[in-house]
């Protein structure tokens, strides 16, 4: 499945791939949202939930008042998500997992 | 006061943990983090209110005295801003003072047992003088007083039979037969370690609803720790590094919350951690964290549901 695919998902905002050093490598966005913040902000917290809870293959689902950003790591970097609040948050975790097994750069 | 409330939802968040400080003791913590709160919304007096209580309660009286008289035309109909008053000036031995704001206690609650207690203790400490003594508070007296004629104390056996009463006060004389000797046992005491409002809400009141979400078969542990990543409350039994999870979760929480800021998207409100080993699921409360691990093949959904209602039910009990 490609990483830009994720962006079909009703009420997804944006989605990408990025390195671990936040450089994006493969990203979509709606254009109220800049795909490169959102990478470099996945690549933070994964980077702060390795280093805190020492923890490998970490994954995190992060709502705040207005959206929900779902994080995961995969072999080429890690896989983010971003959408509304509202978002069917199950169906796009379940779609976060098949991409980050063998992401797919468009 | 409670329009304040809802408009300053930040101001909220800092008292309701300075409550929660005051309530298990930590009354040097509340102090700082009034402070800090005060320092930001400067015209908060709830926040004032409590900060004079902690300071009362950490036996400061004067400067709860200085913290709360600036604000007591606002505040005036504040049962515990005239409890703390009243038992302060009552220490520094202002028994006018202390007979006011107790009779303004006793006007907004006739049965604060504080306030009953503190007027028993002051009406026989206020007769040794042999006269008929009516005294009246320098500041304007509440519009309605409950306790009628408090400030009048004459013992029948210091009264000089040749200067008879008048005759509205025959009633007062005889109420007012308690022994003087008390007077010294009074001077010495402390004031009440407790008031009725510390005691209605220990932090132990948080325990049933954390049980419930430890009742659940997956949930590991439960805790709750500010959002600097001081631990509050643990409630797993034999978990040694729940102090280092709390740092942890708190370093993790505020990245996100700087991350989010910067996209000015809002701040965080849950988060889900998936680890291989477990899960960990993070809800703000207030200022505060609610903090439970699952294992791995826990429903975060269903973690979520039943931390919800519980997260309700903590900031009912905080409130």
């Amino acid at each position: 499945m490609k990483i830009g695919e994720l962006i079909k998902i009703p009420k997804v905002l944006g989605a990408g791939l990025v390195g671990e050093d936040g450089f994006i490598i493969d990203g979509r966005s709606t254009y109220e949202y800049d795909t490169e913040k959102l990478g470099a902000i996945a690549a933070r917290v994964i980077n702060r939930i390795k280093q805190s809870l020492n923890a490998q293959d970490a994954s995190a689902i992060i709502y705040t008042q207005d959206n929900v950003l779902l994080l995961r790591e995969s072999t080429e970097g890690i896989v983010f998500v971003m959408c509304q609040k509202d978002a069917n948050v199950g169906l796009v975790r379940i779609r976060l997992s098949k991409v980050a097994r063998a992401p797919e750069v468009s | 006061m409670a329009d304040e409330l809802r408009v300053d939802s930040g101001a909220l968040i800092f008292a309701t943990l300075a409550d929660v400080y005051i309530s298990s003791g930590m009354i040097d913590e509340a102090i700082s983090i009034l402070n800090d709160g005060l320092a930001r919304n400067p015209n908060y007096h709830l926040a004032k209110i409590m900060l004079g209580r902690a300071y009362y309660l950490k036996g400061e009286c004067d400067k709860a005295i200085e913290i709360l008289e600036p604000i007591y035309d606002v505040v005036k109909e504040d049962e515990t801003a005239n409890l703390c008053l009243s038992i302060c000036y009552h220490k520094q031995g202002d028994h006018a003072q202390a007979m006011r704001f107790c009779e303004a206690v006793l006007r907004i609650n006739p049965d604060n047992s504080e306030a009953l207690k503190l007027l028993k203790e002051m009406t026989p400490e206020r007769s040794p003088e042999p006269q008929v003594e009516v005294t009246a508070p320098e500041a304007p007296a509440p519009a309605a007083v409950v306790v009628e004629q408090p400030t009048i104390a004459v013992p029948l056996e210091a009264v000089v039979p040749a200067e008879p009463l008048p005759a509205g006060l025959q009633e007062t004389v005889v109420e007012t037969e308690a022994p003087v000797h008390e007077i010294s046992e009074l001077d010495i005491r402390e004031i009440p370690e407790k008031t009725p409002e510390v005691e209605s809400m220990p932090l132990a009141a948080l325990d049933r609803p954390a049980r419930r979400l430890l009742d659940l078969d997956s949930v590991k542990r439960v805790f709750i720790s500010t959002k600097d990543g001081l631990l509050i409350k643990n409630y797993s039994k034999g978990d040694n590094d729940v102090e280092a999870m709390c740092a942890s979760v708190a370093a993790i929480c505020l990245d996100v919350d700087e991350s989010f800021r910067m996209l000015k998207r809002g701040g965080l409100t849950r988060c889900i951690i998936e680890k291989p080993d477990e899960t960990i699921c993070v809800m703000a409360v207030g200022d505060s964290l609610l903090t439970v691990t699952t294992r791995i093949e826990a429903k975060p959904g269903l973690v979520f549901v039943y931390a919800h209602k519980i997260i309700e039910e903590i900031e009912e009990i905080l409130r």
